[in-house]
């Protein structure tokens, strides 16, 4: 425990030293909005605006969050300093939970603020109670994220080996996930591979409260698997992590 | 007892065989030098002996424990600083040493800090980002991340490699009083001359050692040429490389029978040019 603590507090340290890292992780996602609501502005009054801009933020988190942690651990075995945490008695499952940790500092202070700059911009007027039910879909993909990029880092060398996971990974994740057509025009088994990203599940709860005005307790199930996703990817991470070439 | 023991130890990367039956042992308190080639296999086999690689064969002890098995029980034992800096570039010099300091659980750590930062001078840029440093005050950051802890043994990768002269011939003093205070040093070069301040050498070549000796023995193995002219007669001799071949070779030319050795210590260029680097330094 005390080493996933000394790691976090590394990674907690690293981000605020690299001010620059820092600010481009949190206003990327912010800028794209940007530019989502110069284009929602050119559609035709009546366009269901709301069904699309607090998913789109969401996945914009959930693509930063992924492609940092990727990075950033990519660049620790690339650099020699993930070498030298084993030879100094860290453990993997240590290192994991401290990045986990610290990653997820920077996830949420992306998740409310992307979600904040989309309510802000798109005039949605929500009540404090959906805005945080819109809220923890979006972290938990936050988190979900920052897993996915901890596994994909395990399989990378190099900075650049993580780019092609991008296609891989993440661009499917949105075209299957139902938000720009609805999964059950697509063949069955596109439907099933869209069932396999987290973004699938993090979508239908935020289309409930949006649309629906349900609630983030009402999709318990889509939560619980939110969450299995991020412990499967946690054990997944741990297993192929490799310590010893 | 021997603190590290190697037999038969191969290992290999897809059709390349790094190490091709590595066998040796290494004394407490010595100053051993792997020296080899670029590709020779001596960063493998630092990393076989930090457990960061799992051999195909053979077998390693180090202070009697197996690297892989018995990591965590060894690794408060050992220091390694790795051929990169292996460092965090956005985190200072007392940053990065702390660091690795917590993660072997260092009593005292800020006073230990203030140590090793006055042993490595680095004091006066303690708290600058390690990206503002030279390539040689990386090396010393990195060296004081390996001593953080106090190890019984330090194993450095090539630690002098793209260092000066000044800074080459100032680590080679920090490895002589670590190795003064009872530490072994385990370390790999490709440079020859370091080799010499060794007290112990052992030579590695395409993953294999080909000789394991002291420098001074290994110095013994080759020839000496003398080159003596007189009037427009040039004669040259092939001697062994001791002052007492070279004193009876002379007594030829007339040295007197009592003088039994004859060693020429002549300077480096390297030495040469620390020196006047040093004399300019004192003139500022």
């Amino acid at each position: 425990m005390t080493h996933t603590i000394i790691v976090a507090q590394k990674v907690v340290h690293q981000l605020r030293r690299d001010k620059r890292f820092l600010a481009l992780s949190i206003v990327a996602p912010l800028i794209i909005i940007f530019f989502l609501k110069l284009f929602f502005d050119t559609m035709a009054d009546g366009f269901p605006v709301e069904r699309y801009v607090v998913p789109i933020a969401g996945f914009l988190v959930y693509f930063f969050a992924f492609l940092l942690c990727a990075m950033v651990l990519v660049q620790e075995r690339s650099q020699g300093t993930l070498e030298r945490m084993f030879v100094s008695g860290f453990h993997k499952r240590s290192i994991i939970s401290g990045y986990v940790i610290g990653y997820l500092g920077l996830a949420t202070l992306q998740a409310a603020v992307a979600l904040g700059e989309a309510l802000l911009l798109f005039h949605l007027d929500y009540s404090a109670q959906t805005i945080l039910s819109l809220f923890l879909p979006i972290w938990l993909l936050a988190i979900d994220s920052v897993m996915l990029g901890i596994l994909v880092s395990t399989f990378a060398r190099s900075e650049a080996q993580v780019f092609p996971f991008i296609p891989l990974f993440i661009l499917p994740s949105i075209f299957l996930s139902g938000l720009l057509i609805d999964n059950d025009r697509l063949p069955v088994w596109a439907d099933w591979l869209g069932h396999i990203f987290p973004v699938y599940y993090a979508f239908d709860i935020i289309k409930g409260i949006v649309l629906r005005g349900e609630m983030f307790v009402d999709h318990w199930s889509n939560i619980a698997i939110l969450v299995g996703y991020a412990l499967v990817l946690l054990f997944l991470a741990s297993a192929t992590l490799k310590d010893v070439e | 007892m021997p603190v590290i023991e190697i037999a038969g130890l191969r290992k290999r990367y897809g059709k390349i065989e790094a190490l091709r039956g590595v066998d040796f042992s290494v004394e407490k308190g010595a100053i051993y030098g792997l020296v080899g080639p670029n590709g020779a296999g001596k960063s493998t086999l630092i990393k076989a002996l930090v457990g960061s690689l799992c051999p195909n064969a053979g077998t390693i002890r180090v202070f009697n424990l197996d690297p892989i098995h018995d990591r965590w029980s060894l690794r408060k034992r050992i220091g390694y600083m790795p051929q990169s800096a292996a460092l965090y570039e956005d985190l200072s010099a007392r940053e990065n040493i702390a660091f690795f300091g917590r993660a072997h659980h260092t009593l005292q750590l800020n006073k230990k800090l203030d140590e090793i930062l006055d042993f490595t001078e680095l004091r006066d840029r303690a708290n600058d980002p390690v990206h503002t440093f030279s390539g040689g005050m990386k090396k010393r950051v990195s060296l004081a991340c390996a001593l953080i802890h106090d190890p019984e043994m330090l194993l450095l990768d090539e630690p002098t490699a793209a260092v000066d002269p000044h800074l080459k011939a100032r680590s080679w003093d920090f490895f002589r009083e670590m190795a003064g205070r009872g530490m072994t040093l385990f370390i790999s070069t490709h440079l020859m001359d370091e080799a010499l301040l060794c007290d112990s050498v052992a030579i590695l070549r395409r993953g294999q050692m080909i000789a394991v000796d002291t420098p001074q023995h290994i110095l013994q193995r080759g020839k000496t040429r003398v080159v003596v002219q007189q009037g427009t007669q040039k004669q040259t001799t092939q001697i062994a490389s001791t002052p007492e071949a070279l004193a009876n070779h002379l007594h030829q030319y007339g040295l007197s029978p009592d003088v039994q050795a004859v060693a020429l210590q002549q300077d480096s260029l390297e030495s040469i040019i620390l020196s006047l680097v040093n004399k300019q330094e004192e003139k500022l």
